[in-house]
């Protein structure tokens, strides 16, 4: 146990990063498990990486503004891709998706075999360290995702197919730097999941499965002295698992189809 | 409610039995040698307690909000510096926002400030490796450089803590009697290993290879950081066939396939060998920590 350690200004800028991750993530995950193509994700993410990696291969700083348009760009370019491979071979979209995650995450090893620091950086860049995020970096993220998050909730009918993908690799490139790759998956598939049935609330639902497993999470993390990273990933598990069992029934029903129930 | 008044009471009970009854200095290191040091010469006048465990590698650490909250109540901060915690310390030191143990303060504390480093001429360039500008940090394997540090702790310790002036310096001049005589004892047990070969796996041994007269033939990694792949391992046993090495080192935490590999082919030991303290059985204090080395150097079983 250990009471010193659960301290708001320890635990709030990883909160907020939380919150931040969440605004975009909920919506598109909801999307993402409807369209079956679950590891997209990880995909965009790690080509992402590739990215950064790159970007640190020419010389430039990890943390740069250069190196940020670098990982935005491979996503980008990720997400181009799949767009079309939707259309042309959407049968295999997933197995397509899959050998992208393979493809980049080795891609990242070859590029990094003689480079001992960007090793560093990579691993940094997938397991995420949540706890170390200032407001200095929350700042321009909390900007790009709640502009994502506009856009998407309001508008994504309009744009359609390569609308999601574009939106969808720059919240995974802002998200994953912030929280790491296995945050970033478990904040985008977590709540989807748990609100999977909902025909009303799903994205509010969402939000709350979302933050009060971050919130959870840190909790735990502070008290049993544990990496803050996984332990949300847990929590988030379970209190996905949780609110499925505990979200009402009829929430499950569309609103029009309730007033035709008799009772 | 019964049973959750009496956990409190009893909580409480350990809280008031645990705390001492003066005002402790709080001390938090980087690396579990210089918590060893702050303890023999603060006694139970200090609280230390470091970051890394023996266990594991300190260019890495895993983020936990405890760490933030130690740093931050921490009245003496001791790291070995040399841009050895690059990767964590400042953003750690960032985050905890504790202005008294800020490098440059007197509450911050880089050991290898005190010590002569060694490997200080390299060119830096990202594509060597793991290579720190200011020389090698690894400065605790060798037990001449301890009193060094210990020197400039004493002193903090008697500005930090003013009242108990004579007590640390009562404590520093035993604990600097007994190193001194067992350094000694270690230099005159190692006599026959000056000019022996060995073969280590990262460059962290430069200290102790310097005080011993170890010769350094190779190094698994092919640059600092970088793990020994298979054909520069296979380089190595040919570059070694005819040399009489002693023995193949690492520290705990790092990967045993790469010794074990050249070890089972060129049969000769690859042993662990304690690289601070808590990292061996047997290497619970400063002393240990030397002794278990010599042991193993001595009479590498494995």
């Amino acid at each position: 146990m250990n009471w010193a350690a659960l301290d708001i200004t320890i635990l709030g800028p990883a909160l907020l990063a939380g919150a931040i991750v969440l605004v975009t993530h909920v919506p598109l995950g909801q999307e993402v498990l409807n369209r079956g193509i679950i590891f997209i994700d990880l995909a965009i993410a790690q080509t992402a990486g590739l990215g950064v990696i790159a970007a640190s291969g020419l010389g430039w700083d990890v943390h740069s503004l250069a190196a940020q348009l670098a990982a935005f760009t491979a996503a980008l370019g990720a997400a181009l891709i799949l767009t079309w491979t939707e259309a042309r071979f959407g049968e295999v979209q997933e197995a397509l998706i899959g050998m992208l995650f393979v493809l980049a995450a080795t891609g990242g090893i070859l590029l990094l075999a003689t480079n001992p620091r960007g090793g560093e950086e990579l691993r940094e860049l997938l397991v995420g360290q949540i706890l170390w995020v200032d407001w200095h970096t929350l700042g321009p993220a909390a900007v790009v995702s709640t502009a994502v998050a506009a856009i998407w909730i309001r508008g994504h009918e309009r744009f359609g197919r390569i609308g999601f993908y574009v939106l969808f690799a720059l919240s995974v490139t802002v998200s994953v730097q912030l929280v790491g790759i296995f945050l970033v998956f478990a904040s985008l598939i977590a709540p989807a999941l748990a609100t999977r049935n909902l025909k009303r609330y799903a994205v509010r639902v969402g939000y709350g499965v979302g933050l009060v497993g971050y919130l959870l999470g840190l909790i735990l993390s502070a008290q049993f002295d544990l990496p803050t990273g996984a332990v949300i990933v847990w929590a988030l598990g379970g209190v996905a698992v949780l609110s499925a069992w505990l979200i009402p029934a009829h929430w499950s029903q569309p609103a029009e189809n309730r007033r035709d129930i008799p009772r | 409610m019964n049973r959750i008044t009496s956990y409190n009471i009893c909580f409480l009970l350990l809280m008031l039995g645990a705390a001492p009854a003066w005002a402790q200095l709080r001390i938090f290191t980087c690396e579990p040698e210089w918590a060893a040091l702050a303890t023999e010469l603060g006694g139970d006048r200090v609280e230390a307690e470091s970051a890394v465990t023996g266990l594991q590698d300190v260019h890495y650490i895993q983020a936990r909000p405890s760490l933030i909250a130690k740093v931050r109540r921490a009245d003496l901060m001791i790291c070995t510096g040399a841009d050895l915690e690059i990767g964590w310390l400042p953003l750690l030191l960032r985050q905890a926002n504790n202005p008294t143990i800020q490098p440059g303060e007197l509450g911050f504390m880089a050991a290898t400030d005190f010590v002569d480093l060694l490997e200080q001429s390299q060119v830096v360039d990202r594509a060597l490796g793991d290579i720190h500008p200011f020389g090698n940090p690894h400065v605790q394997t060798d037990p001449r450089n301890i009193p060094r540090v210990a020197a400039a702790l004493l002193e903090r310790l008697q500005t930090l803590d003013a009242a108990q002036t004579d007590y640390y310096a009562a404590r520093y001049a035993d604990f600097s009697a007994r190193w001194e005589e067992a350094v000694r004892r270690w230099s005159t047990r190692a006599e026959s290993l000056r000019g022996q070969a060995i073969v280590t796996h990262h460059k962290s041994w430069a200290y102790m290879i310097d005080w011993l007269g170890l010769d350094e033939i190779a190094t698994l990694e092919p640059k600092p950081g970088v793990p020994p792949s298979t054909s520069h391992l296979a380089r190595m046993l040919e570059q070694l066939q005819n040399e009489n090495v002693r023995l193949i080192v690492r520290s705990a935490y790092q990967n045993g396939r790469g010794s074990h590999w050249l070890s089972d082919r060129m049969g000769i030991p690859a042993v662990v060998l304690p690289h601070t303290v808590g990292s061996v059985d047997g290497a619970d204090d400063l002393f240990g920590m030397f002794d278990v080395m010599l042991d193993v150097l001595l009479e590498p079983g494995e």
